[in-house]
């Protein structure tokens, strides 16, 4: 006979796994567990890489694709060995930086930056590891820095070596609890010891990742190099007009340095590292890409067991409910029509699971969203995707028991225990 | 054969059957043994019959009413029910029988516990795919043959013994089944109620049902008009009482 079920039966079978569901309330979270993991972490993971590509998006393109640097050592070193490798190049040296300025075409802005971190105080209040660096007043255009309070220091004031300084607003919160930018602006902290006058606080960054982008002192470029360039090479940033040059002045750049370190076409190695914010991008990814797989992983897992736990709990519904099958196939209840019940009963608790799972998770990206910073992009595909998986663990799951249930004889119905 | 047609029981209108068994078996594998359930049982039943059949504990009454229920099939012989041949029936087809031909009633009334004295009448009703609306009237109609038209929402366990077990007799008469069978049906209840639910039983006998009902209780046999007595698998005895 053709498997034809009737809305009434499909009805009958709904109504049936939701009292059966409602009947035994302890059962039913135990057995909605491994599902609502399974989902939550799919969901949670999905919207918070959503939120995190969208910041880090964000947080770059700022520079857009224009800017790259050069410096002594790349962006990213794996290894101690070459580590030590890199350490045996030639600094970069602000000659460099004057070269590529005088020779290449295509480059728009050339800017220095040194690097260092410091201790900072304002009477009493310190802050340590707060990141120094020594700019070019190029660099502030092309790191795209803006002002909220007082004025930028002139090339002059740089070129003489004055100590003054551009602070993050973290230095504000920091050192002036609960002074205004524009109160703190011709104060005088100490880096390291040594007093700088402040001349302006920039404009927020925010936060990438957690961190704050705005814990800096930023100094003349002629200032830094006294602090810092007995320790450390200078980094030349280069900017083109568009993105589409980018490449060209790279090659530029490349030939330029290339040339001032004697390097033959036979050299494998440059002699110095040209990193754009392309790098970033790709650390970026290759941390999110493990924890997508890792938390793909415990996803995997958490659903599998739960899938067990919800076949075994079918299982166990079938046999104290033999009583109730043979009973229903006594009145004329299919095969089919039984294995559909069971069906229906089995999607139904994990579709239940899922949708907590859906909605913990969205709780659990938020939570995080808050914590680190970043918007919390719902998408409803990958409700549908959590929905969607629940729906097929509970076909699976679902699909034993309800065969051994269809198969059980209408006799046992007759039968009294 | 020769002892079912000196009682004259049915085979004289062969066509005229509602139930039709001939040379029927049921046989158990037990290991090496063979257990003979029943054996070469042959009889027929009109329409309109009140039958009982009775018989030692053993005796093979379950089995029989298995076999006449379509429940289970035999192991050799022939059964025509209405005309339709039913010994070789898939499991798919015998369900359909059971919802169209058969209403049974149960010792332990075997409602489900869950659902109102209304959804457990319209239980059969839902597996012969008939809509909402008209199986509540039925339904209805039902528990109201069975003088329960004021518990129709009542849950298993808020009603007495009598009253479940009317209600089961509703559920086995909603879709007018040819024959309504019953194992032991005033086995779970009290004298006084026993004799409520064989009042009832002789209603729907006048009524025009067909009844089967198996039992051990001599009162209950009593009632009928046909006893068939079984003993180790065979028909002993095949009488007309009135
Ligand atoms: N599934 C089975 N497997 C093996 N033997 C069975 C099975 N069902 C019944 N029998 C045997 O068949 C015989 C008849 O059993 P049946 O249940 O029909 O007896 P009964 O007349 O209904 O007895 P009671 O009055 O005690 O209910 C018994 O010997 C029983 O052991
Ligand atoms: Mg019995």
């Amino acid at each position: 006979m053709a498997f034809i079920p009737s809305f009434s039966i499909v009805f009958e079978s709904f109504r049936l796994a939701v009292g059966s569901l409602r009947a035994n309330k302890l059962r039913t979270m135990l057995t909605l567990l491994g599902i609502v993991v399974g989902v939550t972490a799919v969901i949670a993971v999905v919207t918070i890489i959503n939120g995190l590509d969208s910041t880090v998006a964000d947080a770059f393109s700022a520079q857009g694709s224009t800017a790259f640097s050069v410096s002594k050592r790349p962006l990213v070193i794996t290894s101690r060995e070459d580590l030590i490798r890199f350490n045996k190049r030639k600094d970069v040296t602000d000659q460099d930086a004057e070269a590529i300025e005088r020779l290449c075409d295509t480059c728009w802005r050339v800017g220095m930056s040194i690097n260092g971190s410091s201790l900072v105080k304002f009477g009493e209040n310190r802050a340590e590891n707060v990141s120094v660096r020594g700019l070019s007043l190029e660099m502030f255009d092309i790191e795209n820095v803006s002002l909220q309070a007082g004025r930028l220091w002139t090339e002059q004031e740089g070129r003489s070596g004055r100590a003054v300084c551009v602070i993050g607003t973290d230095i504000v919160e920091n050192l002036f609890a609960g002074r205004s930018p524009f109160s703190v602006v011709g104060e005088e902290i100490r880096v390291d010891g040594v007093p700088f006058r402040i001349t302006a606080v920039a404009e927020p960054f925010g936060k990438v990742l957690g961190f704050s982008r705005d814990n800096f002192v930023y100094v003349p470029f002629e200032v830094g190099q006294r602090m810092f360039g007995s320790r450390d090479s200078i980094v030349v940033h280069v900017q083109v007009r568009n993105s589409g040059l980018f490449e060209t002045a790279k090659d530029e750049v490349r030939s330029i340095m290339r040339n001032r370190r004697k390097k033959s076409f036979s050299d494998t190695d440059d002699g110095f590292s040209i990193d754009s914010q392309d790098a970033f991008i790709g650390i970026y990814q290759n941390a999110t890409s493990g924890i997508y797989f890792a938390t793909i992983g415990v996803a995997v897992i958490s659903l599998v067991v739960g899938g067990i736990v919800v076949m075994n709990i079918m299982l166990v519904s079938v046999t104290e409910r033999t009583k109730e099958i043979g009973l229903r196939k006594a009145v004329g209840a299919r095969q089919s029509d039984i294995l559909l019940q069971f069906m229906i009963e089995s999607v139904t608790v994990t579709m239940v699971g899922g949708a907590i799972g859906v909605f913990t998770g969205y709780g659990l990206a938020y939570l995080l969203s808050v914590v680190l910073g970043f918007p919390l992009l719902i998408s409803p595909s990958s409700a549908l995707l959590g929905v969607t998986v629940s729906f097929v663990v509970g076909m699976i799951s679902g699909s034993y028991p309800a065969w051994r249930a269809s198969r059980l004889s209408p006799i046992d119905a007759m039968r009294n225990e | 054969m020769e002892n079912i047609d000196s009682n004259g029981s049915g085979l004289s209108h062969p066509y005229n059957s509602l139930i039709k068994m001939r040379g029927i078996w049921k046989t158990y594998q037990m290991g090496n043994e063979q257990l003979h359930a029943l054996r070469e049982v042959s009889f027929d039943v009109r329409r309109g019959e009140y039958l009982a059949i009775i018989g030692p504990s053993g005796s093979g009454k379950s089995t029989l009413m298995n076999l006449i229920g379509c429940l289970d099939t035999p192991t050799k012989g022939e059964y025509w029910i209405n005309g339709e041949q039913v010994a070789k029936m898939s499991d798919d087809e015998l369900a359909r029988i059971r919802n169209k031909e058969i209403g049974f009633v149960f010792q332990t009334f075997n409602l489900l516990a869950r659902a109102t004295a209304l959804h457990n009448v319209e239980l059969p009703l839902i597996y012969a795919g008939i809509g909402s609306s008209e199986r509540h009237d039925k339904a209805v109609d039902a528990l109201n043959s069975v003088e329960l038209g004021d518990r129709i929402s009542h849950r298993p366990n808020e009603l007495s013994g009598g009253q479940r077990q009317r209600v089961a007799i509703a559920r086995a008469l909603v879709n007018h089944p040819s024959i309504l069978l019953a194992d032991e049906p005033t086995g779970a209840l009290d004298t006084h109620t026993s004799a409520e639910i064989m009042t009832l039983f002789e209603k729907l006998h006048e009524e025009g049902n067909t009844i089967i009902v198996v039992t051990h209780e001599a009162e209950v046999a009593e009632r009928a008009h046909r006893v068939i007595t079984i003993r180790d698998g065979e028909i002993e005895k095949d009488e007309k009482i009135r």
